[in-house]
């Protein structure tokens, strides 16, 4: 059983925030992964900010673990980092339901134009009506998914 | 809409990127189970809900609307000639669909596009295939995207 702490929730985020906040405020841009990841995409524009931008996020994942050790998941100190497999008794192999979760997840992103990053800290803090939809929507449905099939155990 | 990248723009992100992975590092939603956790909304009566995803959202969203009150004041970014505003205002069938289609993907894995890449830092088994699968539906995406609606050609 995971232990709810609020302290590093509530830090880590106001630093995804501040992430965002810096983004907007220097350069005029969303902080929106599935924006920044699916303009890499040919015909990619603008890419180099891009690229620097996803490099400095897993950079700063890896460099913040080792910082700051042992805080949950990931690096020294940390559980090693899992994916989840399929529901038990589901029958569906692990790498199938992975891969199919990347597959909605990335068709999804696109469509809607956001994620969670895009739609559900930049566009609820611009008031956007369509991110008010959006994340209502996905919260409401992940909800479900993960109610109805039952993933944790 | 094409604008000439500044040195300054790339410092911009470097910093923005390290900052974003440091907090979902800190917040833990690095880890798919912690965020599927706060998803099980069936756990609640038992107790076994993690309330952190929603101190999260609510922390970041907090900083994100000042900012954005303060870009309001100012007829520019920093180091850019414009705020670059989504150009969709319109509720309509994709972004309805779309966030479906997420829904359903992130409430199977617990996986977000933000974390996806955090994770990279440390590489779980079966991350390269979900990566891969992001890729692959991103591009499919994009592609319905870019097909004309309507007699009218929707902009990227």
């Amino acid at each position: 059983m995971n232990s709810f702490n609020p302290l590093p929730a509530t830090l880590g985020g106001l630093l995804i925030g501040l992430a965002s906040a810096v983004l907007w405020l220097g350069n005029g841009r969303i902080a929106g992964i599935s924006g920044i990841f699916g303009h890499l995409l040919p015909p990619g524009r603008d890419w180099t900010w891009r690229v620097l931008f996803v490099l400095a996020l897993v950079g700063g994942t890896a460099l913040t673990a080792l910082l700051v050790p042992g805080l949950g998941v990931g690096g020294p100190g940390g559980a090693p980092a899992v994916l989840v497999s399929a529901p038990q008794g589901s029958g569906v192999p692990g790498w199938l339901w992975i891969s199919l979760a990347g597959l909605l997840t990335g068709v999804g992103t696109q469509l809607a134009n956001g994620c969670t990053s895009g739609h559900g800290v930049c566009g609820i803090a611009r008031l956007s009506m369509r991110s008010f939809v959006s994340v209502g929507i996905f919260f409401a449905v992940a909800i479900l998914t993960v109610t109805l099939t039952g993933v944790v155990s | 809409m094409t604008t000439t990248t500044r040195p300054s723009n790339l410092v911009v992100a470097l910093i923005s990127g390290l900052l974003f992975g440091a907090g979902l590092y800190i917040s833990q939603m690095v880890d798919p189970l912690k965020v599927l956790r706060f998803l099980d909304f069936g756990a609640i009566p038992t107790g076994g809900w993690d309330p952190s995803l929603a101190f999260v959202i609510v922390a970041a969203i907090a900083v994100m609307f000042v900012a954005v009150r303060l870009g309001d004041t100012r007829a520019t970014p920093l180091f850019e000639d414009h705020f670059h505003h989504p150009a969709r205002k319109q509720i309509d069938a994709p972004l309805v669909v779309g966030s479906v289609l997420f829904g359903i993907g992130w409430g199977m894995s617990g996986i977000c596009p933000g974390p996806a890449l955090s994770l990279i830092a440390f590489w779980p088994s079966d991350l390269w295939l979900f990566i891969l699968f992001l890729l692959v539906g991103s591009a499919l995406g994009r592609l319905i995207m870019r097909r004309p609606v309507k007699g009218r050609a929707v902009a990227a």
